[in-house]
């Protein structure tokens, strides 16, 4: 009797809870099958391509659309700047990735060493693209060159003032150096450069000087290091060259006058050529779509989206077939540092730890 | 695992089980889960990194993140406070418009602001030029003009945007202070200021500055673009410069550890002291009339805030949108729009409940531990947006696994690639905002309540319902708000987490934005703050009606 007494009590008090139910409980159900409910359902068809590119998709776009064109091929873009390496090896084998594209070398060979990119065999790639601006085990593919430049101020530099990217630690431009801070994956791929080029020890004597040299606090991007030269406040910048073609030919009549300011300068042509980044990609893994994400980087590499870098961001192509536009050719041909690009990679912590140690 | 968990956690504590705190402790060790696999990934060998660290920018990323901080919550406190107390004492012209105005600042991201403000203080800005003209300058040698990209700019910008998270909270422990206090200060002749309000708002103050310093510590975008080398700038140069995550997420833990402590020193502090009124609310005093100066005081210190964080970066906006086509541009964003706003209002809604159950439970049925467990599980505020992203996507994956690993591979991926990843991000990141808002609602009540309304003859769900929640309406609602807008403004981890194809405006001015082009970037960030504003002014009539 007691222990019916007891346990109807209890299940009168249970369900006398339910029925009162906690109103904010109630509610939380209600909102998680709400939102639940409105998950978008992801693509798997046949005919898509899923892109995590570190390219704005508005840089992008004009390439997916000649793609689809072409090929009937659909594509659905993340773009994110930092943390899509982290993204794809935290998915796993779920990941419904299919293509990687970077815009630095850095990042390229981070989905490398995460061991996430999928090994491509494609004679077209090889073609295409020069050996040392592809891995040597075919993970991933350089899609268009960056030439990383010095401008200078065209009314207060002589032309021939700076041959090479050492010249910037000359005493002679003590004060009117500006650049964007040292850790910035530009720099850091160019300080890489130059430990290839003579050694840690050497590399960091020079950026003590450069460091010595600046007119102001490393600050900004590359357009605002043009725009820094236009206002006076320094007569020489380290900057990508496709900076020149956006600012000369902007919407902005403003941004028009800082490239009127400046005059480009590729370094290093009496040695061993001017410092180059690229942008480029590769196949995720676990990619289902295999096929479709090698065609699209093989379409990535022909004429037509070739053609497009030059003009969409004035970037350089990599297949020497294809002739830049005529924008990119009139800034003068150049000699390229032919440095296997993903020695820049590996020697970017050495890199970034001579940034911190000279506080650039 | 979690039962053994429990029952530990039950007989340390001595407490009985019921479904409200056994659901809390789970929710609570759901939510902590991201910040875990932060705490395991910085358990990994780093390589010796820390020695390179200590030796070069350590200790200049320690000084600059403290000076911020210092900086930041000086200022914010003095604009939050000082407007909070005059808005809610002071009777004067235009009081009414200024007082949910104060709040607009609280739409617009810190990232934008400092755009406009580079635009606008810069050499070819508008005011460096109308200088220039004026006093026939030439060069930049030929005056001093503050450095914006700076420490100093980076304080005011930060302040400018953050100081709304302190007024909002304060103002309403300002208003609910009883009038008798007020009035025993008056016979005292002593301060109402300095001897009852601030002494009484301290909990409330103090929960807006934690926001603020979580806001500080964990942001990248503003000290990036003023190039202001923070504990954060370390983070990501380790991370992405040195392919360190390990080093990366000792840094943010190290970071994370630093607030903990300082939450814990002030909780420490106001231990031993009560915060318990127990007159009747609607007995708020009246406001005091002011003189023609004081008047003007009282518009200056609302105004300066108002002219930091609102006024000139919404010029700065509106002159580049106005340069545009504006039907065009608007027309293509509209989609985006939707986006945002959907999403923000479904997130704030599923925090607010969660941070209800959270603060109500740890208030009213659990013991110190649930309530320090409570606390902690909405710290996840204090690691910057896309480390804590990482930290999402390392334990989703987690989550994941073991789904596919019970179910027999039926389900292959459930949070990973699917807006619940998002959710799941907005909750652990933004839980911190409605967590606050709802506990200073709840401090503010009269202990006695609830144990009142038990005696009565009430059951906890009744007396929830019937004495409790009433009570919190405006609470939940500036929490509501206050997470409406921080959703609407955040940036790396939508940016990072989103499914294919999905933008919000965040996420669309800022592809603009990182290249410095403010023309395009402009209309979408103006949008962010737009959408932001309508709930700031309707929830501000809702809450002037539960005065």
């Amino acid at each position: 009797m007691r222990v019916t007494g007891i346990e109807n009590g209890f299940r009168n008090r249970l369900r006398n809870s339910f029925a009162n139910s906690p109103v904010i409980l109630r509610w939380l159900m209600a909102g998680c099958v709400a939102v639940c409910l409105w998950l978008p359902v992801q693509a798997f068809a046949g005919g898509t391509i899923n892109i995590y590119s570190h390219r704005q998709q508005i840089l992008i776009q004009p390439f997916l659309d000649e793609f689809t064109k072409a090929t009937g091929i659909q594509t659905k873009v993340v773009y994110a700047s930092k943390g899509l390496a982290q993204r794809l090896q935290a998915e796993g084998a779920a990941s419904p990735a299919d293509v990687i594209l970077t815009v630095d070398i850095a990042r390229l060979a981070e989905y490398a060493n995460l061991d996430l990119l999928a090994s491509v065999e494609s004679a077209v790639l090889t073609a295409n693209i020069p050996a040392h601006l592809r891995a040597s085990d075919n993970r991933w593919f350089g899609l268009s060159e960056r030439a990383r430049i010095v401008v200078t101020a065209r009314d207060r530099v002589p032309a021939d003032a700076i041959q090479r990217i050492e010249d910037l630690a000359d005493a002679e431009w003590q004060q009117r150096i500006c650049t964007r801070p040292g850790s910035h994956v530009y720099n850091r791929a160019l300080m890489a450069s130059l430990i290839a080029a003579h050694g840690a020890e050497a590399a960091q004597s020079w950026a003590e000087k450069l460091v010595a040299n600046l007119a102001r606090k490393p600050q900004g991007n590359d357009r605002a290091q043009a725009k820094a030269i236009f206002q006076g406040i320094c007569d020489v910048a380290i900057m990508n060259s496709y900076y020149y073609g956006n600012m000369k030919f902007n919407d902005d009549a403003e941004q028009r006058s800082w490239a009127d300011a400046i005059r480009l300068v590729f370094t290093n042509q009496a040695d061993r050529g001017n410092h180059i980044n690229i942008s480029g990609g590769g196949v995720a893994k676990h990619s289902r779509n295999k096929q479709q994400a090698v065609a699209f980087l093989e379409f990535l590499t022909g004429e037509v989206a070739q053609q497009l870098y030059g003009t969409v961001n004035y970037e350089y192509p990599v297949n020497p077939a294809v002739a830049p536009p005529a924008e990119l050719a009139s800034w003068g041909p150049f000699k390229r540092d032919k440095l296997p690009i993903e020695r820049l990679a590996e020697l970017a912590p050495q890199a970034q730890m001579i940034i911190d140690r000279v506080g650039w | 695992m979690v039962a053994t968990f429990l029952s530990n956690w039950s007989l340390a504590s001595r407490q009985p089980i019921d479904k409200w705190s056994a659901s809390t402790v789970v929710l609570c060790c759901f939510l902590l889960g991201p910040v875990a696999a932060l705490l395991l990934t910085a358990f990994g060998d780093s390589g010796g990194l820390w020695t390179h660290l200590v030796d070069t920018v350590l200790g200049t990323y320690v000084v600059n993140t403290l000076a911020l901080m210092g900086g930041v919550g000086v200022v914010a406190v003095l604009f939050g406070v000082s407007a909070a107390w005059v808005i809610s004492r002071y009777d004067f012209t235009g009081r009414n418009i200024l007082e949910w105005m104060l709040l607009l600042p609280a739409a617009i991201p810190a990232y934008i602001i400092g755009y406009c403000y580079t635009d606008f203080f810069e050499y070819a800005g508008p005011l460096q030029t109308a200088l220039r003209t004026a006093f026939g300058w030439q060069t930049p040698r030929d005056y001093y003009f503050p450095e914006i990209r700076s420490l100093g700019g980076a304080m005011l910008v930060m302040a400018s945007v953050l100081y709304p998270y302190i007024y909002m909270v304060t103002r309403i422990a300002f208003r609910l202070t009883p009038a008798s206090l007020f009035e025993i200060a008056l016979v005292h002749n002593k301060s109402q200021f300095w001897h009852v309000g601030l002494p009484l708002a301290r909990p409330a103050i103090v929960a807006g500055l934690a926001l603020v310093m979580m806001e500080v510590v964990s942001d990248f975008g503003t000290v990036e673009y003023f190039a202001v080398p923070t504990i954060t700038l370390g983070i990501f140069n380790v991370w992405l410069g040195m392919n360190n995550l390990v080093a990366a997420a000792q840094i943010s833990s190290v970071g994370f550890l630093f607030i903990l402590g300082l939450l814990g020193l002030e909780l420490y502090a106001r231990s031993r002291q009560q915060y318990v009124s127990t007159s009747r609310t609607q007995n708020s005093p009246a406001a005091l009339p002011t003189t023609p100066v004081g008047k003007l005081v009282c518009w200056l210190v609302c105004l300066v805030p108002l002219l930091f964080g609102f006024f000139i970066p919404l010029g700065v906006l509106l002159r580049f949108v106005l340069r545009g086509d504006l039907a065009a541009d608007f027309l293509a964003i509209q989609p985006i729009v939707t986006n945002s706003v959907m999403v923000a209002i479904a997130a704030a809604i599923v925090i607010m409940l969660i941070a209800s159950l959270i603060v109500l439970t740890a208030a009213f049925r659990a013991g110190p531990k649930l309530r320090k467990l409570a606390l902690m599980s909405s710290t996840g505020y204090a690691f910057p947006g896309t480390i804590l992203a990482i930290g999402v996507l390392i334990y989703a994956g987690y989550i994941d696994h073991g789904l596919r690993f019970l179910s027999g591979g039926m389900i292959s991926s459930f949070l990973i690639a699917s807006m619940g990843l998002l959710l799941l991000a907005y909750v652990v990141r933004f839980q911190a905002v409605g967590y606050g808002a709802m506990l200073s609602g709840v401090r503010r009540l009269p202990k006695n309540l609830m144990s009142a309304s038990r005696v009565l003859g009430h059951g906890y769900v009744a007396s929830l319902r019937q004495v409790i929640l009433p009570l919190l309406k405006s609470s939940f609602l500036a929490g509501l708000m206050l997470v409406f807008v921080d959703i609407m403004k955040e940036l790396p981890m939508t940016l990072l987490l989103r499914p294919f194809d999905f933008e919000t405006l965040a996420t669309y001015t800022y592809q603009f934005a990182k290249d410095e082009m403010l023309e395009q970037a402009a209309l979408p960030a103006l949008m962010i703050v737009l959408t932001g504003l309508i709930p700031v002014i309707l929830m501000s009539a809702m809450l002037r009606r539960y005065r």
